[in-house]
C-alpha cells in the first residue's frame, strides 16, 4: 500500500499518450493508482513509443495492467477501436475512471486566417481536435455507465488558447474554444460526471518546438523564442503535479477551465 | 466614428439571407445602402432567394439603383463557397466605400439529443464543416477577393449566440460550433487590424430556428423557457435586432473581434 494519495483501483485512459504531456501523464498516474485492479490504457498513433512506454511504466508499477492502442483518433475506426478495447476491459469494482484528452495538433500555425481558404483542411482539424474527443469521451462514458460508487473524471487538455486569441493560430484556438464548451455542456447534462478543462501552462514539448519555431505572428513566435530562452518553460512533470493535485483535491467546479497558473 | 446615417457604396455578402434574420438584415442594409451599391444574398433557394430580392426592390423602389444579386449555393459544400466568391469576383468592386460580409448562415443541429448520444463523429464533422469550416473557408476568400484598400473600410458579421459564452443541455452542436466562431473572429481581429471584426448576438428571435428549439430541445427545463418566451411575448422580432445591428455597423465604435449581445445595447 502506497502512502501516495490516489485514485485507487482505476481504469485511466490518455490519448496522445506516446510523448510530451501524454507520457508525463502516463508515469505519474500509474504511481498513483493501486496496481493491483487498474488498467492503464495508453493510445496514440507510434506503436513503437507505446510500447517503450508501456515497458517504462511496468518497471515502475509491475503489477499494472498496461494496454497500448495504436490509433489514429482522425481515423473513426480508430477511435471505435479505443472504445472496443475499454468494454473489453475487465475492471469490475473500480473507485475511478479517468478519461485524459491530451491528444491533439497545433495545425499549421505559419499561416493566418485569410489563408484557410480550404476546408478540407479546416475540417480534418477539426475532426482529430474537436469531433474525435468528443466521440471517445460519448463512447468511453457508455462503455463505462455510471455506478454507485464509481466516480467517472473527464479530463480536457485544454489551452490559454481556448480563452485567448493569438495571431496565425486560428485552428488550435478555434480548436481549444470548441473542446471547452463541448466539455461544459457534457458537464451541465451530466451531474454525475467531473469534467475539468486543464491548461498546462507553456510545456517543454515537441509542440512549444513548433510553435516556436513556425508561428507566423513575430509576437507570437517571439514570446515563444522568449519562454525558452529564459527557462520559463514548464516540464510535463511539474505541470501533471498540479493536475493530480487538483484532482485529488477533487473540489474543482465541473466544466471549469483551470489553468497551471491559477 | 460620428453620425453616419448609411454605409455608402457598399458590397454587402449576407449569408442565409432567404428567411429569418438574414432576410431582415437584407431588408435593413439595402435603406441604408447609396446607389450603385451591390447587394449580394446567398442561400440554398433560389426561390426564396429571388422573393427577398423582390421585397428588397419594393422597400427601395423609386429612391435608388440597387444591385440586387441572388447567389443559390450550398454553403456546406466547397462549390459552395467558390460560387459565393466567385460572384464577389464578378462585381466591379474597383469602386465601392466599403465591404460587409455577413456570416448569418447556421444550423442548430439536433437539440432533441444529449451529448452522450453523439458518438459518430461523421455526424459531429459535417456539423462543424458548415458552421465552422465553411465560415473561414469563405471569410478568407471574400477577404482575399476584396483585398485591403487604403480608406475602404472592410467588416466582417459573425451572426453568433449566447450560446457562444454559456452552454445549454442539449445543445452541445450549436454551443460548440458558437463558441468556435467567436474564437476564429477573435483570431481574425488580432491578425488583421484592417479588418472589423464583430461577433453579434442577436437575442432569441422569432423564427424557425427558434421553433425549432421550442419544439425539439431534448432538455425539458430548456424546452420549457422557450415555450414561455414564445407565448409571454418575449421572443424578439428581427427587425428589433436588425435595427441594433445596422446601429452598431453605422456607429462602429465595437473594439474589432468583440461579442456584443442585443440586450447589451
Amino acid at each position: 500500500m502506497s502512502d501516495v494519495p490516489g485514485f485507487g483501483k482505476a481504469l485511466v485512459i490518455i490519448t496522445g499518450a506516446s510523448r510530451g504531456f501524454g507520457r508525463a501523464l502516463a508515469l505519474e498516474v500509474a504511481a498513483r493508482v493501486d496496481a493491483t485492479g487498474s488498467v492503464l490504457i495508453l493510445a496514440a498513433r507510434s506503436d513503437d513509443k507505446l510500447h517503450e512506454l508501456q515497458t517504462h511504466v511496468t518497471r515502475v508499477a509491475s503489477e499494472l495492467t498496461v494496454r497500448c492502442v495504436t490509433a489514429d483518433l482522425s481515423r473513426k475506426e480508430d477511435v471505435e477501436r479505443v472504445i472496443t478495447v475499454i468494454r473489453e476491459t475487465q475492471c469490475a469494482d473500480i473507485d475511478h475512471l479517468l478519461l485524459f484528452n491530451n491528444a491533439a495538433s497545433l495545425g499549421d500555425v505559419s499561416r493566418y486566417c485569410r489563408d484557410f481558404t480550404d476546408v478540407d483542411e479546416v475540417d480534418s482539424y477539426l475532426s482529430f481536435n474537436v469531433s474525435s474527443a468528443l466521440c471517445l469521451t460519448t463512447g468511453v462514458l457508455r462503455a463505462v455507465p455510471r455506478r454507485v460508487g464509481l466516480t467517472r473524471v473527464i479530463i480536457n487538455i485544454s489551452s490559454l488558447c481556448a480563452i485567448k486569441p493569438f495571431a496565425s493560430w486560428v485552428l488550435y484556438c478555434t480548436g481549444k474554444a470548441a473542446r471547452e464548451m463541448m466539455f461544459r455542456v457534457l458537464a451541465e447534462e451530466e451531474p454525475d460526471l467531473r469534467v475539468l478543462s486543464y491548461a498546462p501552462g507553456p510545456l517543454d514539448t515537441d509542440m512549444q518546438l513548433q510553435a516556436r519555431s513556425s508561428s507566423a505572428d513575430g509576437c507570437v513566435r517571439s514570446a515563444c523564442s522568449g519562454l525558452h530562452a529564459q527557462g520559463q518553460l514548464l516540464t510535463c512533470e511539474a505541470s501533471v503535479s498540479k493536475l493530480m493535485k487538483v484532482l485529488l483535491e477533487g473540489n474543482f467546479t465541473s466544466g471549469a477551465h483551470l489553468d497551471f497558473y491559477d | 466614428s460620428g453620425e453616419r446615417k448609411d454605409l455608402g457604396r457598399a458590397l454587402c455578402i449576407i449569408t442565409g439571407a432567404s428567411k429569418g434574420y438574414g432576410r431582415t438584415l437584407a431588408l435593413q442594409l439595402s435603406c441604408l445602402m447609396k446607389p450603385r451599391s451591390v447587394l449580394m444574398l446567398v442561400a440554398r433557394s433560389v426561390d426564396q432567394l429571388n422573393k427577398v430580392k423582390e421585397d428588397v426592390r419594393a422597400l427601395n423602389d423609386g429612391h435608388k439603383k440597387l444591385d440586387v444579386r441572388c447567389v443559390q449555393a450550398d454553403l456546406e459544400k466547397t462549390e459552395g463557397v467558390e460560387k459565393t466568391v466567385q460572384a464577389i469576383k464578378d462585381t466591379s468592386s474597383s469602386e465601392m466605400d466599403r465591404f460587409l460580409l455577413i456570416n448569418n448562415a447556421a444550423s442548430l443541429g439536433d437539440v432533441s439529443r444529449s451529448a452522450l448520444t453523439f458518438t459518430d463523429p461523421a455526424e459531429v464533422n459535417r456539423y462543424l464543416s458548415l458552421n465552422v469550416s465553411c465560415v473561414l473557408s469563405l471569410t478568407a476568400r471574400v477577404l482575399q477577393a476584396f483585398s485591403h484598400r487604403v480608406g475602404v473600410p472592410r467588416t466582417v458579421v459573425n451572426v453568433s449566440s449566447l450560446c457562444a459564452l454559456k452552454p445549454f443541455p442539449s445543445w452541445v452542436l450549436y454551443c460548440t460550433g458558437k463558441a468556435a466562431r467567436d474564437m476564429m473572429f477573435r483570431v481574425l481581429a488580432e491578425e488583421e487590424p484592417d479588418v472589423r471584426v464583430l461577433s453579434y448576438a442577436p437575442g432569441p428571435l422569432d423564427t424557425d430556428m427558434q421553433l425549432q428549439a421550442r419544439r425539439f430541445s431534448g432538455d425539458v427545463k430548456l424546452r420549457q423557457s422557450f415555450c414561455s418566451m414564445f407565448s409571454e411575448g418575449q421572443l424578439l422580432s428581427c427587425e428589433e435586432s436588425g435595427a441594433k445591428l445596422m446601429k452598431l455597423l453605422l456607429d462602429d465604435e465595437y473594439p474589432s473581434g468583440a461579442h456584443v449581445d442585443f440586450y447589451e445595447l
